[in-house]
């Protein structure tokens, strides 16, 4: 992945209105739950599986190859960005969309580096998850503007 | 009549999450959510639940402050405690605040209905892990460390602990003073006190005890190289 991050992307898709599937990733199973019933409000939105690390979201996206895998950057023995990047390269077809405790331009920065096609701060996932995952699916770039203070957002 | 469940929690995923996890009982109503203690405590006084589900490490005012809170509020109230950490000082304080119920985040999506159905039966409940040192008497009154020290914790009065989780998050005597509604004056007396009788001399130091004792708790990401910005949960 070498573009910038903030070019748009459209890839063809092959997936308009058809079920989009998740697979989400975080080491807590509470926040799993709570990102899944965020989720559910879009019906053509499958949640495939969960995995609680690097090693196992690895592992499961290449095996079911879905269309975007939601990742946690703070997990054990295999941190997100490490994830995002395996990921990038052995399923290409499958956009990683960050959401991370992290609110800091340099996370970001290095999301977009691991090849992640959006980026979203826990703290407002309810505004801002159902709009980052329609946005990665389509291959457009997602990153929420920055709460009023030093403008840039990349 | 339904069970009427309030749950407070810092971080809004878990509060979805804790909420779904409960949701689908019959016979069991969520009936509102806080992001903090101080928050859980007025709500609780308005909306009269019958179970309140806190997170320890919670900013402002924590859970276990919140428990001695609620509890002097409406003492009949059944309070399950969420906790990061499993240290049988954390317990002890748990239990001597008067919570009934010890579930451990990471365990909640197994625990958390078993730990409210066991409040609505007016038993206990705590994580299996927490269970065994219960039943070996380990958190008995009169057990001693092993090594014959000394109790960890001098006698601080509940505000002043109150006043070091502020001081511990970076508040200033001022803003202190304000969240407490007290004068300025009696916030610096507060800090001035608690610097005294715990020999310490700088705010880092008391950071240091406020994570130490479990005033406030820290989540530290797995992964630190990419984001120096360590974050106190």
């Amino acid at each position: 992945m070498d573009d910038d991050g903030f070019g748009l992307l459209e890839a063809a898709s092959g997936n308009d209105g058809m079920t989009v599937r998740i697979l989400v990733v975080d080491d807590h199973p509470v926040v799993r739950q709570g990102l899944r019933t965020l989720l559910r409000s879009r019906p053509e939105w499958e949640i495939i599986d969960e995995a609680e690390d690097g090693i196992e979201a690895v592992e499961k996206a290449d095996r079911l190859k879905p269309d975007v895998v939601l990742l946690d950057v703070g997990m054990p023995r295999m941190d997100g960005l490490e994830a995002c990047r395996r990921i990038r390269k052995t399923v290409p077809n499958s956009e990683v969309l960050i959401v991370t405790q992290h609110d800091s331009p340099q996370m970001l920065r290095e999301a977009v580096s691991a090849g992640a096609r959006g980026y979203v701060v826990k703290s407002d996932a309810a505004r801002d998850l159902l709009a980052a995952v329609e946005s990665v699916t389509q291959h457009k770039f997602f990153t929420a503007r920055k709460r009023g203070l030093d403008g840039d957002s990349k | 009549m339904k069970l009427r469940i309030l749950i407070a929690d810092d971080h809004e995923l878990v509060r979805r999450g804790l909420c779904s996890l409960l949701q689908s009982r019959e016979g069991w109503e969520i009936c509102g959510d806080a992001k903090d203690g101080r928050e859980a405590v007025d709500k609780a006084r308005q909306l009269k639940p019958d179970v309140v589900i806190l997170d320890v490490g919670m900013p402002n005012l924590n859970g276990l402050a919140a428990t001695r809170q609620l509890l002097q509020q409406q003492p009949q109230l059944k309070i399950i405690v969420l906790t990061i950490t499993d240290s049988d000082q954390v317990i002890r304080e748990a239990l001597d605040a008067g919570a009934r119920g010890f579930v451990l985040k990471s365990d909640a999506a197994r625990d958390l209905v078993s730990a409210v159905e066991a409040l609505e039966r007016n038993r206990m409940f705590f994580t299996p892990r927490v269970n065994d040192m219960v039943l070996a008497g380990f958190l008995d009154k009169g057990y001693k460390p092993a090594n014959g020290e000394a109790p960890k914790l001098p006698t601080l009065t509940p505000r002043e602990r109150e006043v070091i989780q502020l001081l511990a998050e970076g508040k200033s005597s001022k803003e202190v003073a304000s969240l407490l509604n007290l004068s300025t004056k009696t916030a610096e007396t507060h800090r001035s006190n608690i610097m005294r009788k715990l020999d310490i001399h700088s705010i880092r130091d008391l950071v240091v005890y406020a994570v130490k004792n479990d005033i406030i708790q820290v989540q530290v990401s797995q992964q630190l190289t990419a984001s120096a910005e360590g974050s106190v949960a």
